[in-house]
């Protein structure tokens, strides 16, 4: 039989992000896959070798809108583990609330987009209107719905005041009602079940031997999490329970995620209930010791990973980062192989892809060496001259 | 046992120097030649299996390597160095397929070849990027890779 080479994106209707695939096919059936990145490298680890520390908690913010959160955690406490400052223990709690609060949203996404995929899309619509509580918390405590600007070296900038308590528990309540509801949904409706189970398998064995990570390789049925296994922040402290099904299919990567709604849920009341009291942050030095540090955080997608090198002086010699996504995609192609071609949007999306977090290198602007913040309608302006020269 | 002296045990006199910054974590050099045997012998190990990244530093004169591998007790980081002339290890890819990507990476940004990878093209930088720049190598500053690519 002749095997057809398929593009699939970097532009396509059914990917938000830019990544290319090659498929090959026979007939129906995927046989081979072979990823490609690098649409949307923007040079970060470059670039904050050129920032200052404390610069850089904002740059690695901006290493992805959904769980920013996550990456500015990681790199603060890899800046911390370097200063050897101890964070208090208010700003413990509170970047544990927020990084499950991000948990949350970010689950309510990807339930979202996962069935849009599917085609289900009231599903798609309901999830995104619910997922909007969890952003009005976050608005509430930070002021802002994305990027929320809560971490800094050496602990957090914003408090979470009594007043807040009464919304904030409201709206935990209603999104775990929801979340129970889903489950109903995603165990019991035909169109769901018959896209989703024994679709895009990964074998616990493949998923540890490509070094899968987060809800990915937890629906294979392997109990890893950053979260129990090197705990930060206030875990250890909080009740934790590690969700994992066996199915290794869509199925259970969308049951592992929905069951961990209500566990992040808990773990934010248990931390709002007996948040320290105290400060929520000290003041740290601009200049870091020498020295290297590994930092570890379970992101909503799982094991994101910041080596921060320090040569002693204002900007680090090295930052890498690694976030889940780039550590899915090989298990990705393993699920891949073998799929009918109309499962391969609903595969994709399973493993919660994050394209922007698994780039970050180099973007240079060969046609001004300034570096210079535009306004949209700067950035207007600028694409109607580029065509017009054309 | 504790983790540290588990591994002293497992890699013997192959662990040239042992630094533990932190409780949880562990970095350990190993030469260029025992690298492979290192990582076969570690992941052989319970509970040893997941390679988080690989890094790439460039320390000046050579490239230093770090190889993430994590268990149950620490996060242990491999560390080879290569000179920036001749730079090019071994792959691990047989031992532990995650890792085919993150030598992808680190050969597009550091020039690091990864011998025995039979796929090294390019996985984030474009197709047309000359091949001899290598974005992450400190003598390639943002001005100096702006310039040469503005002469192209």
């Amino acid at each position: 039989m002749s095997t057809i080479r398929i593009p699939f994106g970097p532009q396509h209707p059914a990917l938000e992000e830019p990544i290319n695939f090659i498929f090959e096919v026979e007939e129906e059936k995927v046989v081979n896959v072979t990823p490609r990145l690098g649409y949307i490298h923007r040079g970060i680890e470059k670039l904050a070798e050129n920032r200052t520390y404390l610069q850089n908690v904002y740059l690695a913010e901006r290493i992805c809108g959904i769980c920013s959160f996550a990456h500015a955690a990681c790199y603060s406490q890899a800046v911390e583990e370097l200063l050897g400052t101890e964070v208090p223990e208010k700003a413990r709690f509170i970047r544990t609330i927020i990084g499950e609060m991000e948990r949350v949203q970010n689950h309510y996404l990807w339930l979202g987009l996962t069935a849009k995929e599917m085609g289900f899309e009231t599903l798609f619509m309901y999830a995104w209107r619910d997922r909007e509580k969890m952003l009005e918390i976050l608005e509430l405590i930070s002021g802002k719905r994305v990027n929320y600007g809560v971490n800094t070296i050496g602990g957090v900038r914003c408090d979470i005041s009594s007043e807040m308590l009464e919304e904030i528990k409201d709206k935990l309540h209603q999104l775990e009602e929801r979340a129970k509801y889903y489950k109903s949904v995603c165990t019991k409706d035909q169109t769901i079940l018959k896209r989703t189970v024994d679709v895009g398998i990964l074998a616990p064995r493949d998923a540890l031997k490509l070094c899968a990570v987060g809800p990915t390789l937890r629906a294979s049925g392997v109990a890893r999490d950053v979260r129990s296994d090197y705990p930060y922040a206030a875990y250890g402290e909080v009740p934790l329970r590690v969700v994992t099904y066996k199915g290794c299919d869509v199925s259970s990567r969308i049951l592992v995620r929905i069951d961990e709604i209500p566990v992040s849920i808990g773990i934010v009341e248990y931390a709002l209930e007996n948040l320290p009291i105290g400060p929520i942050r000290v003041r740290v030095p601009r200049v870091v010791p020498e020295g290297e540090a590994v930092s570890l955080v379970e992101a909503p997608r799982g094991e994101d990973l910041h080596y921060l090198r320090s040569d002693g002086s204002e900007k680090p010699a090295r930052l890498k980062v690694r976030a889940p996504t780039l550590a899915n995609l090989p298990a990705l192609c393993k699920m891949l192989v073998d799929v009918n071609i109309a499962d391969i949007p609903v595969v994709i999306a399973g493993i919660d892809p994050c394209i922007a977090c698994a780039e970050r290198v180099i973007m240079i602007d060969v046609e001004s060496k300034k570096r210079k913040m535009w306004s949209g309608e700067e950035l207007r302006r600028y694409a109607i001259e580029w065509y017009q020269k054309r | 046992m504790m983790i540290s002296s588990l591994i002293k045990r497992i890699l013997g006199k192959d662990a040239q120097e042992i630094l533990s910054p932190r409780e949880g974590r562990l970095f350990i050099r190993i030469s260029r030649e025992k690298l492979r045997e290192s990582v076969k012998r570690l992941a052989e190990l319970e509970g040893f299996s997941h390679l988080s990244t690989i890094t790439g530093v460039d320390t000046g004169s050579e490239i230093e390597l770090i190889y993430h591998l994590s268990h149950r007790d620490a996060l242990v980081s491999l560390r080879v160095f290569v000179s920036k002339e001749a730079a090019a290890v071994p792959t691990i890819v047989d031992l532990i397929p995650g890792a085919s990507l993150y030598e992808r990476e680190v050969h597009d940004l550091f020039g690091v070849r990864f011998d025995g990878n039979t796929d090294l093209s390019p996985l984030l930088l474009p197709d047309d990027w000359p091949e001899d720049i290598h974005p992450l190598r400190q003598e390639w500053s943002l001005e100096r890779i702006n310039e040469r690519m503005r002469e192209k």
